[in-house]
């Protein structure tokens, strides 16, 4: 790996170690080094540009959980040194709520809740990033309603005017990564099931998916078999039934000692114009950021894992229709 | 698969394909051809040999939950050429499920609560001629109880009572009520499933350090009781609560499986016992002296991810344990004879 220290073996060794690094061995500083000055990250909440800010919103959450523990349970890559590598690293995030931060006064409530990173690097600096975290996973076991909580952000961020805006298509910057991902036949595959579940095709579950799959969700929830993700996507789609399906980046993986995996990054942009997940249709204008990891097993898809931020949906909402008290 | 039907392509299907026939297709009658006679099915509540009662069992269970789903998450096997016979191959299948069910009827567990119960299975039959032939089965029977809201101790004291008492309830597995069966053999050589095996025994011999050298540092854990876990941590607890109960219990390596297929992660399936003295503090409470079996069932996924170890070095990514709690209360209470 060019320009990457040696004492990394590969691409999932090197963001493992510089996650724990960063976060539970507090080498917040080596972020300097690490990634790029003007890295556009891309959170659902909102688009945050270059490094120092990535610094301060890292010690916040410190602050906020100063035990926050990162396992990485999967890191599904690609790319080379010439164009540059793309890690989608899939996180299991726990801690407890004992400082003052976003979520209001220390609870001393513990959470447990997945996060997605896709991180652009070459010669050894991360330089394009798009990261969805369950903060509605977070909010539901910190006391707050989603929609609640989407409230409270708007109130403390300094009403309407003035908070921070979620991140939508419209405003995107375009960043030093231009990689697609890779060709391999299992990200193509997660892709075209995506594709048919957002055609409203929802048949494509039971035709693709092992009859004992477990899938992860947002929300922190999850279940077996089939039931579980054909409701949760068709009331997804429902939510947004008119709204635009885009696949933005896609990852396959055949590695010795995994099962097949896939990461497609995609998007719903369009109208909140259906039920579903948000209450009421309002026809505000949204956009929903999306990582799906996926694993297959001999009789078919067998892991789902999906992350979207209700809380930054439920933002969009409240900003359109001004139901902020 | 000489010897069995032409349709079933390999053991997993077979596995998968008459466990759905049994319990949702509902032709429980195919118990018949498909319990060979002379089977020995043991789960650590009991040894049932040869039983002509299982039928009329499958039947209570399908109607007190009627909707009951099993889902197939893995079936891990291996060969068993010796226990072919003239007319058909052998094999040794690890059938992991999950079962998902309503508490809708009346039965075993009291008047119907409507509540949903999930909980996993580990089965280890051995199968030739189209049957099942000798069978060790763990049931998370301490999810079961929990999730329809009754304590487990106290479920398990009110059972020994619905069963007759002391002299009379159904005696739980140990190795002198065990039986015999026509199965005898270890598994196969396979290096993952030793080298799992090889990780049990290391932490039996209270060596926790290897945790965080045999198992993924984001490590899932499924562990009795239907309670989930993650990170060296949580393993940590479990092994530590389970064997700090049982501090001098023999701990054996009954039976591995190791098994590298083609689109799934290497993997193994270990059976275990700990047999011994409830001689310490940790899952059961105080210690009680009461002479106890344990008959343990781990399914092991192998990453590439590392643990403390080399990059590079497999780790443990993802474990499946299974004991039966209600067993081992149930051995703890009739020591104790405070089941009255």
């Amino acid at each position: 790996m060019k320009g990457f220290p040696n004492r990394f073996e590969n691409l999932p060794d090197y963001i493992l170690e510089i996650t724990r690094e960063i976060w539970e061995e507090r080498g917040l500083a080596s972020l300097h080094r690490c990634y790029a000055p003007d890295i556009p990250l891309r959170f659902p909440s909102g688009l945050v540009r270059g490094n120092l800010k990535v610094i301060d919103g890292t010690l916040a959450t410190l602050a906020e959980f100063p035990d926050r523990q990162l396992l990485g349970e999967d890191v599904i890559w690609s790319g080379d040194d010439e164009h540059g590598f793309l890690s989608s690293h899939r996180i299991v995030s726990s801690g407890t709520h004992s400082g003052h931060g976003g979520f209001g006064a220390p609870t001393g409530k513990r959470f447990t809740v997945r996060t997605i990173a896709d991180c652009a690097a070459k010669n050894g600096v991360i330089d394009d990033e798009w990261l969805i975290r369950d903060v509605g996973g977070m909010a539901r076991q910190l006391g707050w309603e989603p929609a609640a909580y989407a409230r409270h952000q708007i109130d403390s961020e300094g009403g309407p005017e003035r908070c921070a805006v979620p991140f939508h298509s419209d405003h995107d910057v375009e960043g030093p990564y231009r990689g697609r991902g890779n060709d391999d036949a299992w990200g193509e595959r997660l892709a075209t099931v995506l594709t048919h579940i957002m055609d409203k095709d929802f048949s494509i579950i039971r035709g693709e998916y092992d009859r004992a799959v477990r899938t992860e969700h947002w929300g922190h929830r999850g279940d077996w078999s089939w039931e579980f993700p054909e409701t949760d996507w068709m009331r997804l789609r429902s939510s947004f039934p008119s709204s635009r399906f885009q696949v933005h980046h896609r990852i396959g993986r055949s590695d010795p000692g995994t099962p097949h995996r896939a990461a497609v990054r995609w998007s719903l942009t369009g109208k909140h114009d259906g039920p579903g997940f948000f209450g009421a249709p309002t026809g505000a204008e949204v956009h929903v950021m999306g990582i799906t990891h996926a694993e297959w097993g001999a009789w078919g898809l067998r892991r789902e894992f999906t992350l979207i931020d209700e809380v930054a949906i439920w933002k969009q909402i409240h900003l359109h229709t001004g139901a902020i008290e | 698969m000489r010897g069995f039907e032409a349709r079933w392509e390999d053991v997993p299907h077979f596995i998968i394909g008459i466990t759905r026939e049994i319990w949702e297709e509902r032709r429980i009658g195919s118990l018949r051809q498909r319990y060979a006679p002379g089977l020995i099915v043991r789960s650590p509540a009991s040894v049932i040999a040869d039983s002509p009662n299982v039928i009329a069992a499958t039947l209570a269970t399908l109607a007190e939950f009627p909707d009951r789903e099993l889902l197939g998450e893995d079936v891990i096997w291996c060969e068993d050429p010796d226990g072919a016979t003239a007319t058909s191959e052998a094999f040794l299948s690890s059938h992991r499920l999950i079962c998902t069910a309503t508490h809708a009827r009346a039965g075993v567990y009291g008047a119907p609560t409507g509540k949903r119960v999930h909980y996993r299975i580990l089965a280890d039959c051995a199968i030739r001629d189209g049957a099942v032939y000798d069978e060790w089965l763990i049931r998370d029977q301490s999810a079961i109880v929990e999730q329809l809201g009754f304590d487990v101790v106290e479920w398990t004291r009110d059972l020994i009572r619905r069963e007759g008492g002391s002299e009379r309830c159904v005696q739980p597995m140990t190795p002198a009520n065990d039986l015999p069966g026509a199965y005898d053999r270890r598994g196969n050589d396979n290096d993952w499933g030793w080298r799992y095996a090889g990780t049990l025994e290391a932490i039996m011999s209270a060596d926790m350090a290897v945790i965080p050298q045999c198992y993924d540092r984001a490590v899932s854990l499924h562990h009795p009781r239907d309670r989930d876990g993650q990170g060296w941590k949580d393993a940590d607890d479990f092994w530590m609560s389970l064997r700090a109960a049982f501090p001098d219990a023999a701990f054996s390596i009954e039976h591995v499986i190791g098994s590298d297929d083609p689109l799934m992660p290497p993997r193994a399936a270990v059976r275990w016992s700990l047999h011994g003295t409830h001689a310490g503090w940790g899952r059961f409470g105080a210690p009680t002296q009461a002479p106890v079996y344990i008959m343990g069932m781990s399914h092991a996924e192998f990453g590439p991810f590392g643990g403390n170890g080399a990059w590079g070095e497999p780790t443990i990514r993802r474990e499946y344990v299974l004991i039966d709690e209600t067993a081992i209360w149930k051995q703890i209470l009739l020591h104790t004879g405070q089941h009255g």
